[in-house]
């Protein structure tokens, strides 16, 4: 027969342990209505409906950004492909051959002359290894009369960037640089020669297609371009 | 009223509204799971975002205490920084994030935790959840991102989905800490135009427990931190 203090002290610990349990259910119980009122809750509202459908609709626009970068690049080969026929055409123009073929092809009649090419303003630059991201892609159709492009870049080897154009098709235009990007900073380290690696560049997007060059001045002296690539401007939908 | 008065009160109104508008800016800066990492913890590695996530949990046990039967919520969860180790410890964790795309990285790295729910809320407030519901609710690195009155409207939905009881934690930098002094500093160095929606303001003391007082809170203390935080909490009466 066990004692009366030891009794009480059973009863404790088991009222003690019924408290717990209940506890728990009580948690659980509301935790259980919680996930029940969001089942039952936005989910099936609309505006989760136009949630989702949103969220589709990025996705899309993500993708067909990769596809347009990826038929850029494709139709960039092609225009290497070409450049080379042409300079293979302009040698065999330049033979002895050609020379002395030519009264021959005369009773044929001249082919007509190749639409002339954009006169470039501004010769092209060369292109140096930078580090980089454009904030606004490139790759896209413009369908605005301007763009502004947004990004940061500095050079691998160290040195600072001085000025940051566009050059569209042989026009260009000046940028904005020495923006501030901490978040850049923070994740890149300190940049000394770049310690304010942002710019931004607005240009005109005539109808057309059009070469495409970011280009950073270094040094204030030669020009490099940052990347470079075709764009497509849709005149039908201004 | 002019045309010109009208005009710059519809141009304040406009960046006013960047900033309100809460999830444009956080579905963009957490496109990238490192970028997301670094806009909600300031850095990317696991084990950082582990002991800065571990630290605030001792703060949580310290302050408002954490307990296996707690039916938690967190408001701006982010990528789930705390929630993952907290889920440990607590019966079931809610976190509740505006931004669609940071709850898919918080989605990642807490893929197979039996116990975590996330939800996207739809604006400012908790309306996705019900009354009475929690034990605790939290909100840590969040305050500074939101406008006053924003701030206040998750102090009151904290009160409306606690149940009676339940307590309640708060947190920002003041201005009178070295810490603080610098973030202002860094904020007040960026030209006025380009200053990012996202921004880190401060609270003072006082205003973090006018807050909880004035939304019906009991036992409102408020606490300088060692990582140089203020912190408000309280409890829903019984």
């Amino acid at each position: 027969m066990s004692s009366q203090p030891e009794d009480t002290a059973k009863q404790v610990a088991a009222l003690r342990a019924e408290l717990e349990a209940l506890r728990r259910r009580d948690a659980e119980f509301r935790a259980n209505m919680v996930q029940e009122f969001l089942d039952h809750g936005e989910r099936n509202t609309y505006v989760h409906v136009l949630h989702e459908e949103r969220a589709a609709l990025i996705k899309r626009e993500q993708e067909s950004f990769r596809d347009l970068e990826e038929l850029t690049r494709k139709l960039e080969a092609e225009g290497g492909k070409v450049a080379a026929l042409q300079a293979e055409l302009a040698r065999i123009k330049g033979s002895v051959a050609w020379m002395l073929s030519a009264p021959f092809r005369s009773l044929g009649g001249e082919p007509a002359a190749a639409p002339a090419g954009q006169t470039a303003a501004h010769a092209p630059v060369e292109g140096a290894p930078f580090t980089y991201y454009l904030h606004t892609s490139p790759f896209r159709i413009y369908r605005q009369k301007s763009f502004k492009l947004r990004g940061w870049a500095w050079p691998q080897d160290g040195r600072a960037v001085t000025a940051v154009r566009v050059n569209i098709g042989g026009r260009v235009f000046a940028g904005r640089h020495g923006i501030e990007e901490p978040e850049v900073i923070a994740r890149y380290g300190p940049q000394p020669a770049n310690p304010r690696p942002g710019f931004e560049v607005t240009f005109e997007t005539p109808p057309g297609r059009h070469s495409l060059s970011v280009e950073a001045q270094i040094e204030g002296k030669e020009w490099r371009w940052i990347m470079r690539t075709t764009v497509w401007c849709e005149p039908e939908a201004r | 009223m002019s045309a010109d008065a009208k005009e710059r009160m519809q141009e304040s109104s406009i960046a006013i509204g960047e900033r309100s508008s809460y999830k444009r800016t956080w579905d963009l800066l957490a496109q990238e799971p490192d970028q997301a990492a670094l806009a909600v913890a300031g850095h990317t590695d696991e084990a950082t975002l582990e002991l800065t996530a571990k630290g605030f949990i001792d703060t949580l046990r310290t302050t408002t205490g954490v307990g296996p039967d707690d039916v938690v919520l967190e408001i701006g969860c982010g990528i789930a920084r705390v929630g993952k180790p907290l889920s440990r410890e607590c019966l079931h964790w809610f976190g509740a994030d505006i931004s669609g795309v940071m709850l898919s990285h918080a989605a990642e790295r807490t893929r197979g935790l039996p116990n975590v729910t996330l939800v996207e809320l739809a604006t400012v407030g908790l309306q996705e959840f019900p009354r009475d519901a929690f034990d605790l609710v939290y909100c840590t690195i969040v305050f500074m991102h939101l406008f006053e009155w924003d701030r206040y409207r998750y102090v009151e939905e904290a009160f409306r989905v606690l149940r009676p009881g339940g307590r309640c934690y708060f947190d920002n930098f003041p201005l009178d800490s070295k810490h603080g002094w610098s973030v202002f500093m860094e904020s007040a160095r960026y030209p006025v135009e380009r200053r990012p929606s996202h921004l880190s303001m401060s609270s003072s003391r006082e205003e973090l427990g006018i807050y909880l007082r004035k939304a019906g809170f009991a036992d409102v203390q408020v606490r300088d931190l060692p990582n140089e935080l203020i912190a408000a909490t309280g409890r829903k009466p019984d």
